[in-house]
């Protein structure tokens, strides 16, 4: 079993156990399986500590054969991230960006630059890679000009070749410049993560002259994808390597009893059980075999009691009951924290023309990975290797540490890809399962949950209940918003085998709700406040735009119900509340990509035996910067409730777009999984556990339901604005675009997703 | 090594080649071509023939191969995205994919290509709506699904419309 091809060798780079760099060419297989399998056999002592960031070959190498390796911190799990930084170094470098690799998150060889969440990548590494990289071409310049013993002035660059100005013949590539030799020069680095400053006194190339910046690219790593090339971290095979299952509690809470092993050893394959207090696994030679023996030992679809498998658990029962978990969110304790108050919003709604009162309700929900969270581990020896797709590796490296008290310089993680996300799913807690096993059983281990323990045990996003009320004066204008949140924490960090092992609190935290909100309307009276909690019910963490997908729907929601019952166009009625232009220029140029015409929403009820009836309807949001307007034609089925989605439009200001295809393929997912959110999607639970275990039970948008056409218009793409995030603001609106779109087509309010049919139909009754 | 898994290999015949399995007959192909034969391009995604993600091609059809046992499979002719190209030489609908960059984290895509590639043997000139159908019991976490229905109409078309 030799087949440890990392995606990390293939890129070009492999950082051996002496501390030698070595390059070699990435257009010879055979060089780096040569290199793979010596680096993973002669590994000892990982190589625990990340590189200095003022350090230029922290960020780059160039090879002898004229490609440049780029490394990040940062990772890339199916948004474009890889191409799109790989995009800004080349720019920068004046570099062909198919010789330019990119090696991410492998915490020896990458500068910690935040985790790959919130929509920060281009926004907060981009800059910092795009100086890294114009160091880089400065740096090369000046050996240019040593080696033509020339002023740096007299070169100029193309596609890597540097030449003396005027004198083509002497040109030079810049893999035969450096030779072989690492980039040992100081560029300079302050601050940390998200907020490091880079080689601040680089000298930036014109952005008026950008030639990659801007184009789209095709993405690096599609074709690998669509020709199983690709490693995922679940195609990872490390030497001596074990299967391993988890077998989780029935009750959340449970403890476990006692475990009755007869049967697992004529498993084939079998090799053991690890049990540490609650923490109960299996691990064997085969996956095949790892499963029978987690299914024996209860890891089943639908368990039918705590003690029905071979594990046997305590009964408990104390999650809160699922029919009330918004009374549950209200009465939870937290801490209240104001986002807007301006003069007095009780004393306007007493006197007002025309008053409003609404509650939105959203369930938990879940990332719902196709892929089930995997990691391999290797415990041995006081010292960790962990291969995992997390989307905070250098994060990762330092909580698993802990979890296993072991130095972090002795700790590694190598990253590979991983299957969509969308926020902090189980790939972090794949990781401490297989540790925990690994550390047991002295082997590396690979963990892949099951579908079930996926749906049952990832962190979820909170169930969220808001108030909403306000007033409208004669002249149809807002003069009193109130917006109150009860938000459970997105932010809990807590691992789910810690508390198993019995050790809940040593790593992570559990947060509070923050309120996931920038209110850019012009309100004269305002009382906007989150009630901020810990955890309720279930552990959550983030989920694609946390909580500002659900504060999103209850808002622009509200504010499409007082243009209604006030008579008033929902654009107009927006625009005239609005003097941010970011905002009113999405909102205008959806509206134009549209079609828009100006009416008041029609909100009528259809008459009986109806056929399916069309609806319009918009929203926007401003989600850390972006502006973002959607639009939505949607037909309601008045015998059936079932709604379906049939035209989008998108007006995306991001400021500048490094790759527009990329990005697109990015906001076509938001507008689609957000769809599946709107109408779908609820986690069920019992008293005991999660009971949505399967696709069955957490449906998701299927091909038969996505819209004919979803149509994308950049707004101020131009360099003069700095690049903000795409990875997730178009989630934002979409549920209050469908909510207000079903409002205009038969004039019923949901206000509690998902909108599944027989809601639907329960309110046109 | 460990001792042998079951001790009546199977033999079964894989992009071409027949390929022996020491496996227990009763477990699924899908781990068979994963864990003993090394392949990737099938996919564990629920091991509950709900999204796809394992989808392999036996005798023509789209099989979902996490709840195929491996004895049902013994004989037959399977077909996994390996066996459609390489990134070198990419198959028509890889490369169709390709060209419609119909992937963002792509790890359900090997099953989608799997299952439009039995859909276009069987017919090769689908309208949207049959692509649709055909692909309906394959999941998408991404929503990459506008790129993957046009990426299976470029190949059925021979060019895609944008």
């Amino acid at each position: 079993m030799n087949e440890i091809s990392s995606t990390l060798g293939r890129r070009g780079l492999f950082k051996l156990s002496g501390g030698l760099v070595v390059a070699f060419s990435l257009f010879n297989p055979a060089d780096v399986l040569a290199a793979n399998a010596k680096a993973a056999a002669g590994r000892p002592i990982p190589g625990g500590v990340p590189p200095d960031a003022g350090e230029l070959s922290a960020w780059l190498a160039v090879h002898p054969d004229n490609t440049v390796t780029l490394y990040t911190g940062k990772v890339d799990v199916g948004t474009g991230a890889e191409t799109a930084l790989a995009q800004i170094a080349a720019e920068e470098l004046y570099f062909p960006i198919d010789r330019l690799n990119v090696v991410m998150g492998t915490t020896s060889v990458t500068v910690n630059q935040g985790p790959s969440y919130g929509s920060r990548t281009i926004r907060y590494a981009g800059p910092q890679i795009r100086h890294a990289a114009a160091a880089g071409k400065a740096a090369l310049f000046e050996l240019a000009a040593k080696h033509f013993k020339v002023a740096a002035g007299e070169l100029s660059v193309e596609n890597g070749i540097i030449s003396v100005k005027g004198a083509r013949a002497r040109s030079i590539s810049y893999g035969k410049l450096v030779d072989g030799k690492k980039l040992n020069i100081e560029i300079g680095a302050s601050g940390k993560s998200f907020d490091m400053v880079v080689a601040p006194q680089a000298q930036l190339k014109d952005p008026a002259t950008y030639t990659v910046v801007g184009t789209s690219v095709k993405r690096k790593d599609i074709p690998a994808k669509m020709t199983a090339e690709y490693t995922y971290i679940q195609d990872l095979k490390v030497p001596g390597m074990l299967h391993g299952r988890v077998v989780r509690p029935y009750g959340v809470g449970a403890t476990l009893l006692s475990v009755d092993e007869t049967g697992l050893k004529e498993i084939p394959g079998f090799v053991q059980v690890v049990r540490r207090d609650n923490f109960l696994g299996v691990v064997a030679e085969t996956e095949w075999g790892a499963i029978q023996a987690a299914q024996m030992l209860g890891s089943v679809l639908a368990p039918q009691s705590p003690t029905a498998g071979q594990a046997k658990w305590s009964d408990w029962n104390g999650l809160p009951e699922q029919d009330k978990i918004w009374d549950t969110v209200r009465a939870a304790p937290g801490q209240d924290v104001e986002v807007s108050r301006n003069g007095d919003v009780d004393a306007v709604l007493k006197t007002a023309a025309k008053t409003f009162k609404a509650t939105f309700q959203t369930p938990f929900q879940m990332h719902g990975s196709i892929g089930p969270s995997c990691a391999v581990v290797d415990v041995k020896d006081d010292r960790c290797i962990i291969y995992s797709g997390t989307q905070m590796p250098h994060e990762a490296r330092h909580v698993t540490a802990k979890l296993l008290g072991i130095p972090a310089d002795r700790v590694e993680l190598i990253w590979y890809g991983a299957p969509g996300a969308y926020g902090r799913n189980g790939l972090d807690h794949a990781i401490a399962d297989a540790a925990i096993m690994s550390q047991a059983v002295g082997r590396p281990v690979r963990v892949q949950w099951m579908r079930w323990d996926e749906h049952g045990w990832e962190p979820k996003g909170p169930a969220i209940v808001q108030d909403l009320e306000g007033a409208v004066d004669a002249d149809g204008k807002v003069v009193a918003w109130r917006h109150h949140m009860w938000l459970p924490t997105s932010m809990d960090t807590r691992l789910i085998a810690a508390a198993l092992i019995g050790k809940p609190d040593v790593v992570g935290s559990v947060g509070m709700g923050t309120p996931a909100i920038t209110y850019a309307y012009q309100f004269p009276n305002t009382d906007v406040a989150d009630h901020a909690e810990g955890k309720v019910a279930l552990l959550t963490a983030w989920l694609r735009s946390p909580a500002q997908f659900e504060t999103t729907y209850a808002m622009e929601a509200f504010i499409d119900e007082m243009a209604a019952e006030t008579g008033q166009d929902p654009l107009d009625f927006r625009l005239k509340h609005l003097n941010d232009p970011r905002a009113i220029a999405v909102l205008q140029a959806a509206a134009k990509l549209y079609g828009w015409e100006k009416r008041p929403a029609r909100g009528q009820r259809p008459p009986a035996g109806s056929g399916p009836v069309t609806g319009r309807g918009m929203a926007w949001v401003n989600r850390d910067d972006a502006r973002v307007a959607t639009i939505a034609d949607v037909t309601v089925d008045p015998s059936s409730g079932q709604i379906q989605v049939k035209r989008v439009v998108v007006a995306h200001d991001c400021g500048l777009v490094i790759n527009p295809d990329g990005l697109k393929n990015q906001i076509e997912g938001n507008i689609i999984q957000s769809i599946s959110r709107t109408l779908h999607e609820e986690v069920t639970f019992d008293r005991a556990h999660v009971t949505s275990r399967d696709w069955f039970g957490y449906p998701i948008l299927r091909f038969s339901e996505v819209p004919d056409s979803i149509e994308i218009v950049f707004v101020n793409n131009t360099p003069e604005y700095p690049s903000y995030g795409g990875g997730e603001p178009a989630t934002c609106p979409t549920a209050a675009v469908i909510s207000n779109a079903v409002f205009d087509a038969i004039g019923v309010r949901l206000r509690q997703t998902p909108f599944r049919p027989e809601r639907v139909k329960a309110l046109i009754a | 090594m460990a001792q042998p898994m079951s001790g009546k290999p199977v033999t079964i015949n894989v992009n071409g080649h027949d390929r022996v399995i020491d496996a227990p007959p009763d477990s699924m192909l899908l781990y068979a071509l994963r864990d003993n034969l090394g392949l990737r391009g099938p996919k564990f995604g629920c091991g509950l023939s709900e999204c796809g993600a394992c989808t392999v091609i036996i005798n023509g059809n789209a099989v979902h191969s996490c709840i195929t046992p491996l004895s049902m499979a013994e004989g037959q002719k399977i077909v996994t995205l390996e066996g459609l190209g390489t990134k070198e030489h990419p198959g028509k609908l890889q490369q169709a994919f390709i060209d419609e960059q119909a992937a963002q984290c792509g790890y359900c895509i090997g099953g989608m290509i799997m299952t439009a590639q039995a859909l276009l043997e069987q017919n090769p000139h689908p309208t949207r709506d049959e692509i649709k159908q055909a692909l309906d019991g394959n999941l998408c976490r991404c929503g990459t699904h506008m790129r993957i229905i046009r990426a299976v109409e470029r190949a059925a078309n021979g060019a895609g419309e944008k």
